[in-house]
């Protein structure tokens, strides 16, 4: 079994501390994404990297449409890796929808967690008029699932599940690396569901374990209304609004983005 | 301006450079033109400016995180909104590169406008593709279900029946039973084989002149043992003056037979199931009606559907594979009529309402013209009156109630050379058999007083010789193989449905005369 989670969702453990630190993808990304931003914490840290079932190098037997319909699949999967490791006290680093995945771990599982650091996190990317802005429209997200049936009409995998270990054909492992890092259009198309289509503004009051909230200037996916929001419903939180523009400041601006989890872990030690 | 500045400006295809932070930095004359933006309008500005939302959600998520992670991109499809509004697709490539110390992504963009609609059918063809392949399977579920269901039933009895332990009541009762499952697998079969027909569009029509009353009495004769089984009360007003149509009097027979036993299906014991025919204006309206469970206003639009039935629960209950309602509309649209459903909500019964164009009717001195027009749903091509058989010298007798079919017949054999007397009763002909002596006798099965069978039964026990000899060739409306079984053991020849193939008709008479041209 123990193999098996680590094997399903590619989990890499480093670094050279003893407090985990998870760092959580989002949609349309894989662990690789927090590249630039991981060497920062190797010293103080014990690193945990994963990819979600379905993205990255997981292992694509183990997805399940109906597992991962829902945003619980996915807080599953850091939950049995939390178990796997026997993890406590665990900082977790969520993008964008990773942020409500967290909060949804962390509800379930309060005692595993320490800190949650939430960057561009939304718990509801449909506008709710009149009082909520999410940022987008139903149609929004329907042009977005055209889009991505577009891009992912190319792929090899677009008639059948490609296995991602293919030792015969280095040429096409490497074009899978060079891709998308969810590589089945099906699952692309249902995790994009279940991320733009959920609402868990009900969960937010739920969530026990302090946070902080990495807010971009200038992001289009979680526009600042969306950062107000949950700083004023997610209890025990902390709203940075980051010089950052765009939605994945810890690739396009990393050193501002570790400095502010620096920062916000320092105080928590000290506090 | 420099040479490359001039060639990266007037390329055939956009070109973009912007930093990590979306800001544009530059943008090619070509780009500016096809987005319709004066040249520096656009540098400054963040990318997301000429991005509509749907693509600003796929730059963030899949196109800037690809691209920092890989230093390029290829080949992702994207849309950019032009000044106005409106939206181009592209196809863009990009690289990420340090140009004096800072990261500048610099794209490529082409135009795909053609392409992109190519691939829109593309997507709605495999989409459609996945859907029909859904519904296949489904429907092979279905009719795996429904052709194993009277198997079990035939096997079973069949077992039990070689056992030869079964009393005589039993054993009786156990062929009943294969008999009845035998047939309704059978009929399952036809209309599979029906839909496999309208699916490759082979479904062909044997178009005349038909009355549909009797093509509605006949269908009614069909389902009355499954209607008196539960106990259903049939109900049939058919106003006999409605007209004729123009249609294959089998498939009409069908259509009949498929809104009749629908309603007798869905229809609880002790329930009642109506047939009403009328000419509506320059139609002629049947309407189905029954008491059954009716149908839910959303199911409604989907009545006719292939595959579809209310909901897979009222499948179970009542079988079937759920073709029989769009076979109908198919061939009642075939034969250039509409079909509807209606149902004031479930329980409260449904009513099917067909309607077909009547059929001109001509004078008697136009009939020729009448019979040998062609359809234009026919696809055969028609013999003409000069490449008949010759029939001088022969005389026929025709018995035929209806005026109508006496004139066409009289028609169709005087332009064969032919002699023809014409009679309407049974009576009537048993006379004029005896006075004229005919070669051959032709006549309808359905008359009112005495039918088409007594008259046969009556000329093969005539004392005459010659008149109880005389060749004999039954027309009817009823078409299945039972009909054509019944006219031959009752004494007739030849059993030609109707409507007549007048050169069919005419060369079956020479044959049955001796008059038949050898080659």
């Amino acid at each position: 079994m123990t193999r098996n989670i680590l094997f399903r969702n590619n989990v890499k453990v480093f670094g050279k501390g003893t407090q985990p630190l998870m760092f959580a993808h989002g949609f349309g990304c894989d662990q690789n994404m927090w590249r630039l931003v991981t060497p920062a914490f190797e010293q103080d840290y014990r690193i945990i990297l994963f990819d979600y079932v379905g993205s990255g190098k997981s292992d694509l037997q183990a997805y399940s449409a109906e597992r991962y319909g829902d945003l619980n699949g996915y807080a599953r999967d850091v939950l049995d890796i939390c178990a796997e490791l026997e993890l406590t006290r665990v900082v977790f680093v969520g993008h964008s929808v990773s942020g409500v995945v967290g909060m949804l771990a962390s509800i379930r599982e309060p005692e595993r967690f320490d800190r949650l650091i939430l960057i561009g996190p939304s718990p509801c990317y449909i506008n709710d008029p009149p009082a909520y802005v999410g940022g987008f429209e139903r149609a929004d997200i329907e042009g977005l699932l055209d889009v991505m049936e577009k891009n992912y009409i190319g792929w090899a995998n677009f008639l059948a599940p490609v296995v991602m270990k293919n030792q015969e054909r280095p040429e096409l492992t490497r074009e899978l690396e060079e891709s998308f890092c969810s590589t089945d259009p099906r699952i692309a198309r249902r995790f994009a569901e279940a991320t733009f289509f959920s609402d868990n503004r009900s969960d937010v009051p739920r969530v026990t374990i302090p946070s902080l909230i990495m807010q971009c200037s200038e992001d289009a996916i979680a526009p600042l209304g969306v950062g107000d929001y949950l700083q004023c419903h997610l209890p025990q939180s902390t709203l940075r609004v980051m010089k950052a523009t765009g939605h994945c400041p810890h690739m396009s601006h990393p050193d501002e983005t570790i400095q502010i989890i620096k920062e916000y872990l320092t105080a928590a030690r000290a506090g | 301006m420099s040479r490359m500045d001039d060639l990266l400006n007037t390329a055939p295809c956009g070109f973009l450079s912007f930093a990590d932070d979306g800001k544009i930095i530059m943008v090619n004359a070509t780009l500016l033109h096809s987005l319709g933006y004066e040249p520096g309008e656009l540098q400054g500005h963040h990318l997301e400016t000429i991005l509509p939302t749907a693509s600003r959600i796929f730059y963030q998520t899949h196109f800037f995180p690809l691209l920092k992670l890989h230093g390029r991109v290829e080949e992702v499809y994207l849309s950019l909104r032009t000044k106005n509004g409106t939206d181009v697709p592209v196809l863009v490539n990009a690289v990420c590169r340090a140009r004096e110390g800072v990261v500048v992504n610099d794209c490529v963009l082409v135009q795909m406008r053609q392409r992109n609609q190519y691939e829109d059918e593309i997507l709605r063809a495999k989409r459609a593709a996945e859907e029909a392949t859904l519904a296949k399977d489904e429907f092979l579920a279905v009719v795996s279900h429904e052709l194993r269901t009277p198997l079990t039933a035939i096997l079973g009895w069949a077992r039990m029946l070689k056992t030869g332990t079964l009393d005589e009541s039993v054993a009786a009762r156990a062929l009943d039973t294969i008999e009845r499952n035998a047939e309704s697998q059978s009929q399952l079969i036809e209309d599979l084989l029906d839909f496999s027909r309208i699916i490759s569009g082979q479904i062909r029509l044997d178009v005349g002149r038909v009355e549909l009353a009797p093509v509605a009495e006949a269908a009614l004769d069909v389902v009355r043992p499954a209607a008196d089984a539960k106990g259903i009360r049939l109900q049939a007003v058919l106003d006999p003056r409605a007209g004729p149509v123009s249609g294959d009097p089998e498939r009409l027979q069908q259509v009949l037979w498929n809104l009749l036993s629908n309603a007798i299906k869905f229809t609880p014991k002790g329930g009642r199931v109506q047939i009403r025919l009328a000419r509506v204006n320059s139609s002629v309206e049947v309407t189905v009606s029954d008491t059954g469970q009716g149908i839910g206003a959303e199911f409604l639009p989907y009545v006719f559907e292939r595959f579809r039935q209310a909901d897979h629960t009222t499948t179970r209950r009542h079988g079937g594979l759920g073709l029989g309602m769009a076979i109908t509309k198919h061939l009642v649209e075939l034969h250039g009529g509409t079909i509807r459903a209606e149902s004031p909500g479930e329980g409260r019964g449904t009513t099917f309402i067909l309607r077909l164009p009547v059929m001109i009717v001509h004078n008697a001195e136009h009939l020729s013209a009448v019979v040998t027009e062609q359809h234009p749903l026919a696809g055969e091509v028609r013999a003409q009156p000069a490449e008949w058989a010759r029939l001088d010298g022969v005389h026929v007798l025709i018995v035929d109630d209806e005026r109508d079919a006496r004139d066409l017949l009289i028609t169709i054999l005087a332009q064969s050379g032919a002699g023809v007397t014409a009679v309407a009763t049974v009576a009537d002909a048993l006379e004029e058999l005896r006075i004229k002596k005919p070669d051959l006798l032709m006549s309808d099965i359905e008359m009112p007083d005495e039918d088409g069978y007594s008259l046969i039964r009556r000329v093969r026990a005539l004392e005459d010789r010659q008149s109880r000899s005389i060749p004999a060739i039954a027309l009817t409306a009823h078409a299945r193989a039972s009909d054509r079984l019944r006219a031959l053991s009752a004494g007739y020849q030849l059993h030609m449905p109707k409507p007549v193939e007048p050169a069919e008709l005419v060369m079956a008479i020479a044959n049955l005369t001796n008059r038949g041209q050898g080659p």
